[in-house]
């Protein structure tokens, strides 16, 4: 049987779905293993208040943020938020039990 | 682009390896040997192993053999050589989990629990085996100890993120792997890989001395070349083990025993809708399969879709709680593909993390409904063949995914809810494809079983090693 499928390569390692975050892979890797945290400036905050929420919340919590980063772990985010939207749409009652060990 | 030349190795099964043990036609010590040399001959291609375990696995050989001198009993994988994905504990050796980061701990001190069963019932462990780093991935691509490659294919992926444990069984460099599944790292391998897999049922399989990645999403199980050698393995590493916090307690069921009686009297099911297959390939996977079980009605696993994304969620926050520290500390020694998904994971809202737990508890209690009408549904393992090592994007139906999110799309949903799964493989040139057989938990003995039958009609087989 012949393979039916086209095969689209692209040039190996970075790895994130969208080329902006490939390219933020790329660059991220060849930073040093000790990199300073870095925040994305409060202007580039203002454009989209999802670039806001991925700086105030790395320094909440006290994580690294390269700017070389920030557009990967934005698309991240952003993905999760879709994913997570397509469960909170979802009605369940109020005593749902959240628990997740399950046992047979 | 890597050769990778016809080749009429025929790798030898488990069963094949221990019998020959027994009966003395071959000795322990010669058994290991020759897996040695295929390791040394054909590893340098498929880069499988990050470590190998020679000399403990001859000391371990000469015992077996000596046990036999003495003429008493041998377990029934005697002398059959394994390995581990290197998210397991080996004594004497680092647990890396495919990390740069976790180079940096001492040696574990004591193997995991699987491998002390395996080696109790005679397996004898020749080492660890390449991973995606931390278990985060479906390519088995890894940027610090390179991909792990298709022994049907060089230039193509193995899977992940088990891809040493798909590339190891499928090269035919070792009988037996293990490996460990949080949303598919046993089953994509598998299909891609062209072998046998099982991902038993959540809380079955000791996960004792093992790095994690989802607590509640984990897995370990068993790579083989046919099904006979899953269930012998599966049997010899049943058991209740309190050194797992979510270890059932619950019955060892010998698998081995029920092998043979096939598929009779089993009511089988095609999984519909979210699962219906969008490739050439995986829908020739699943009718040849479906067929020769007499498979002939379709079944609708409700919300699948919705699961998938719930088994996304919690996998990416979790991951993150597991990460947060070492994400603090060396950001920058993790694969950037890895790092960012976690630091994602971390600022994602625990609200959603909650309603992504409520609705995996009803969407179990509607799949287990289904179970009640049949004992076994069909689904593809993976969208497609094994694509091209660092190709980014393929084609599903008329759109285009990202690979590495995607491989698991068919099997997400079902690990998200703990059910034991067998993932058969289809042959087929140039490159294999996988057939997941799901059954309602603690009932790997019915996928066990259908897998034996497919395999003794010729419907599913584990390919020779195109190198």
């Amino acid at each position: 049987m012949k393979r039916k499928i086209t095969r689209k390569t692209k040039p190996a390692r970075g790895r994130p779905s969208a080329k902006a975050s490939v390219k933020a892979s790329v660059k991220g890797r060849t930073k040093s293993t000790k990199a300073k945290p870095h925040h994305a400036t409060p202007a580039t905050a203002k454009s989209d208040p999802l670039d806001a929420l991925v700086v105030a919340g790395t320094q909440a919590l006290r994580l690294p943020l390269d700017p070389a980063w920030h557009g990967s772990v934005k698309f991240n985010l952003q993905l999760i938020l879709h994913l997570g939207g397509l469960v909170d749409e979802f009605p369940l009652p109020d005593d749902a039990e959240p628990g997740p060990v399950f046992y047979a | 682009m890597l050769d990778t030349p016809a080749t009429d190795f025929a790798p030898p099964t488990a069963a094949a390896s221990a019998a020959a043990v027994k009966s003395g036609q071959s000795s322990a010590v010669r058994v290991v040997e020759a897996a040695i040399a295929r390791i040394r001959e054909r590893d340098p291609l498929l880069n499988s192993f990050t470590a190998v375990t020679e000399q403990r696995a001859l000391l371990r050989a000469e015992a077996i053999d000596a046990t036999r001198a003495r003429g008493e009993p041998l377990g029934p994988l005697a002398g059959v050589p394994f390995a581990v994905k290197n998210l397991i504990d080996i004594a004497g050796l680092t647990t890396v989990a495919g990390s740069k980061i976790n180079r940096d701990n001492p040696p574990a001190h004591r193997d995991a629990t699987l491998i002390e069963r395996l080696e109790a019932a005679g397996a004898i462990l020749l080492g660890a085996l390449n991973m995606g780093e931390y278990a985060y991935d479906f390519t088995g691509e890894n940027i610090h100890d390179g991909p792990s490659r298709n022994p049907h294919d060089l230039n193509c992926m193995t899977g992940g993120s088990s891809g040493g444990s798909g590339a190891a069984v499928g090269g035919g460099l070792v009988p037996l792997a293990l490996g460990s599944d949080t949303n598919g790292s046993i089953r994509v391998p598998s299909s891609l890989c062209g072998i046998f897999g099982l991902k038993p049922t959540y809380g079955r399989l000791s996960r004792a001395r093992s790095f994690p990645f989802v607590a509640s999403l984990d897995h370990l199980g068993p790579f083989a070349r046919s099904a006979y050698d899953l269930a012998l393995a599966f049997d010899a590493m049943q058991g209740f083990d309190p050194d797992d916090p979510i270890s059932v307690d619950s019955p060892v069921e010998p698998v081995v025993p029920l092998l043979d009686r096939g598929a009779e009297g089993l009511r089988v099911a095609v999984a519909s809708g979210y699962f219906k297959c969008k490739s050439g390939e995986a829908c020739y996977a699943i009718d040849r399969v479906a067929a020769a079980l007499g498979a002939n009605r379709d079944i609708e696993i409700p919300q699948a879709e919705r699961a998938r994304a719930a088994a996304f969620v919690i996998t990416a926050t979790e991951g993150a709680s597991l990460h947060l520290d070492r994400l603090r500390k060396r950001a920058g020694d993790y694969d950037p593909a890895v790092r960012d998904r976690l630091i994602a994971g971390a600022l994602a809202p625990a609200s959603l993390v909650v309603k992504a737990q409520k609705f995996r508890r009803w969407y179990r209690g509607e799949v287990l409904k289904l179970f009640t009408e049949v004992d076994a549904i069909l689904a593809p393992a993976t969208p497609c063949t094994a694509p091209l090592i660092g190709q980014q994007m393929f084609t599903h139906g008329d759109i285009e995914l990202p690979v590495r999110a995607n491989l698991g799309l068919y099997t997400q949903p079902i690990s998200f809810i703990g059910l034991p799964v067998v993932a058969v493989p289809v042959p087929l040139i140039p490159l294999p494809i996988g057939v997941q057989i799901i059954t309602a938990p603690w009932h790997e003995d019915v996928a066990l079983r259908l897998a034996h039958a497919l395999e003794a009609q010729g419907v599913v087989a584990a390919m020779r090693p195109a190198m």
